[in-house]
């Protein structure tokens, strides 16, 4: 764990007067707090582009990363499956554009494979201070809601205890030939994300969605990170 | 927000020193505010509530005109009275009340109770200072219930609320603390004729000194107190509170009636984290965190505690069903079933013991178990009780009983003028204490109406009988396995359904 890593990375986006990190940034505090997530660089030059894919491999995804933009998906600013360099070239042209002249950069990123999604997060209560969330990712998060929130510290038990009380609990045991997840794993992010909002006065909110179990291992693939 | 450490009201202090039982069980009271003429007014029905309980100790009532009151002579001044004080009862108008509250701390008291209204309930700047200045005369060592609340039902001492002078002096398990007197007026009530019998309920009002976090503690550590159910609407400090509810509950079951849930948060939300941790489902998550068990409305919190009062201490997962009617039993499967709980088919001998009691047609004795008949005897009842019991996937029996039918039958049977719930209830509870597993009630009455007031007092009769044998009784199969389940959920803690 490093917490001073992550205190320079919200220090400096706030004194750039930002509220928000990018999905870059937020993912950098997640690693600090030893918090899997997608590997992934951030380019800024087409020249960049060759070496990153190639040290990364296909596919691989590639997004507009800008703390302007926290929609990418609404915005289209978003490429999956790409698996060549033309491909990858293309899309890193596209993404600039939409960019138009907002600050930020191409994120190229490994493409994890997985079907079931995950949602993990941090809310600040008014009465109980910050509160970690777990549940069922992706699209269904808001349509179903299956979620359940703990108050931090998180202990392990805690942890454990939400991933059986969502009702979609089953999705974490083998089911349907795909692996049982690695409930510790698991267990030691939602520790992790509580960690982060004892030590982090100034992160408000957090926002992993999805979580996506690759195998039986979980990793962020998507991170917003507000803060106060 | 961030909880200020330099705010002395984020800080609760423990206060061991507290000396609680001449707060519930005082022996010297004073109320001030009572009418000389007599008069309806707060005070004197304070006054008059006290007597009608029966309260041995000493009450001095206190009015600057001075005078009589039903027989006891009235103080000029809280002052005047001779000697010290334990209790001092503030029913004086809101500006009035520190004076009157310094006035008994002087006196001794450990505790003062006031019930005036008018501080920060108000919101105006008058009432948060007058609150304030409460607050402050606490911190010298009076501990204050209120303002504007009830104050305390304490059966052992005869303390009651203001609106209740008919609650019983009989003490039992059941611990309530409510910010809302009316809650504690109506839940109290509704547990006299439920079956619940309580240690000390207390309404708090604004609580200005005493209140949820630091009762709680108290409550956890009161032998008195069996089991603690609330009403929280807000509390002063989340972090103080679920320490407090983690420790009580570790000790002993906390039911909680959590209101104003639906009141979605105002602020500003950016994530979708933050939009979906509104109050309700981050109150829900954490109160199962601390142990708590969280119930939807009174009457749920009411039947809970009953189970939890009259049950042993245990998770109940397999059930005998037994009623009078094949639909009854099915509907109690299926709700049992959402409940978490099982109604396993009793074995072959057991199986075949209970049907060698029923009648050779249009029962069933593979649990659930149809009586056929809904005035079966209560030997025969007994009979099949005893039975069910050995099967080892029984932890717990339920009778449905259907005591209206037996205003159609009586007199057609040996003589039986009304339903026999007396010795129903003897044969029961030599079942209970033979075989070990709680048989509960359900007695349904589907006759309620005017024409039928003589079965509504059969029923209430019959309840009062099975409760005095430690039997408890729900109307609903659905109240009944609710509650069971509720119990499960609070000694099964960790486990899955």
């Amino acid at each position: 764990m490093n917490r001073e890593s992550a205190e320079k990375i919200i220090g400096s986006a706030l004194a750039g007067g930002r509220k928000v990190l990018s999905e870059y940034e937020s993912k950098r505090v997640l690693k600090a707090y030893d918090i899997p997530v997608t590997r992934e660089v951030l380019v800024h030059e087409e020249s960049e582009v060759a070496p990153v894919t190639a040290d990364i491999g296909y596919p691989l995804v590639m997004k507009v990363c800008s703390a302007a933009i926290a929609h990418k998906t609404e915005k289209g600013l978003i490429r999956v499956d790409i698996r060549t360099d033309t491909e990858a070239l293309q899309a890193f042209h596209e993404i600039k554009r939409g960019l138009e002249d907002q600050e930020g950069g191409v994120l190229i990123q490994e493409m994890i494979k997985g079907r079931r999604e995950l949602v993990m997060g941090l809310t600040r209560d008014d009465q109980f201070g910050p509160c970690v969330m777990f549940g069922l990712g992706g699209i269904f998060t808001e349509i179903l809601r299956d979620i359940v929130f703990r108050r931090a510290p998180l202990t392990r038990e805690d942890a454990l205890a939400m991933m059986r009380e969502i009702r979609a609990s089953g999705i974490l045991d083998a089911v349907r030939g795909m692996e049982a997840a690695d409930r510790e794993r698991l267990a030691d992010m939602l520790i992790g994300i509580g960690q982060i909002g004892i030590d982090l006065g100034r992160v408000r909110e957090i926002d992993l969605n999805p979580v996506i179990l690759s195998g039986k291992d979980p990793v962020v693939v998507d991170a917003l990170i507000v803060l106060s | 927000m961030q909880r200020d450490k330099s705010d002395p009201l984020s800080v609760v202090t423990r206060a061991p020193d507290t000396d609680y039982e001449r707060i519930f069980h005082p022996k010297r009271v004073a109320i001030a505010g009572v009418s000389p003429g007599g008069g309806s007014g707060f005070g004197t029905l304070s006054l008059l509530s006290l007597q009608a309980m029966g309260f041995e100790g000493e009450i001095f009532p206190v009015n600057p005109k001075g005078g009589e009151i039903t027989g006891l002579k009235i103080y000029r001044r809280v002052e005047d009275i001779p000697g010290k004080l334990d209790l001092v009862v503030v029913v004086v108008a809101a500006e009035e009340s520190a004076a009157v509250l310094e006035a008994g701390r002087r006196k001794g008291a450990a505790g003062g109770i006031i019930i005036t209204s008018g501080f920060s309930e108000t919101a105006t700047p008058e009432g948060v200072a007058r609150e304030e200045e409460i607050r402050q005369i606490a911190a010298k060592g009076i501990r204050v219930i209120g303002p504007n609340c009830f104050g305390i039902y304490c059966p052992r001492s005869g303390l009651t609320f203001i609106p209740n002078p008919d609650l019983s002096r009989e003490s039992g398990p059941v611990a309530f603390l409510s910010q809302s007197g009316g809650m504690a007026s109506d839940y109290t009530s509704m547990g006299m004729w439920m079956g619940l019998r309580f240690s000390k309920v207390v309404s708090f009002g604004n609580g200005a000194d005493l209140r949820e976090s630091e009762l709680l503690w108290y409550l956890g550590d009161d032998t008195e107190t069996g089991v603690i159910s609330m009403y929280v609407e807000g509390i002063r400090d989340g972090d103080e509170f679920l320490k407090a509810l983690k420790s009580a509950a570790r000790k002993k079951a906390v039911v909680i009636l959590k209101g104003g849930l639906s009141t979605a948060g105002s602020r500003a939300v950016v994530s979708h984290t933050a939009s979906l941790g509104g109050s309700r489902v981050i109150w829900e998550s954490l109160l199962r965190q601390a142990g708590a068990v969280q119930v939807r409305d009174i009457q749920e919190m009411a039947q809970t505690c009953l189970a939890f009062a009259m049950l042993p201490g245990r998770v109940y997962r397999g059930l005998s069903v037994a009623g009078g009617g094949g639909a009854l039993g099915i509907v109690a499967c299926d709700t049992a079933e959402v409940y978490g709980l099982e109604v396993p088919l009793l074995q072959g001998s057991v199986r075949d013991q209970v049907a060698s009691y029923l009648p050779k047609s249009g029962a069933s004795a593979v649990n659930p178990i149809d009586v056929a008949n809904p005035y079966t005897p209560p030997e025969i009842l007994e009979k099949i009780f005893r039975v069910a019991a050995q099967d080892n996937r029984i932890d717990l029996q339920v009778l449905m009983l259907l005591p209206h039918h037996y205003k159609t039958f009586a007199g057609t049977r040996r003589g039986w003028r009304t339903f026999p719930h007396e010795e129903l209830a003897d044969r029961l509870k030599s079942v209970i204490r033979e075989t070990r597993k709680p048989v509960v009630l359900v007695m349904t009455n589907t006759k309620r109406g005017l024409p039928d007031l003589d079965v509504v007092e059969v029923h209430a009769k019959a309840r009062q009988t099975f409760l005095a044998k430690g039997i408890p009784v729900f109307d609903e199969i659905g109240d009944a396995l609710r509650a069971i389940a509720n119990v499960n959920r609070y000694y099964g803690k960790g486990e899955t359904a």
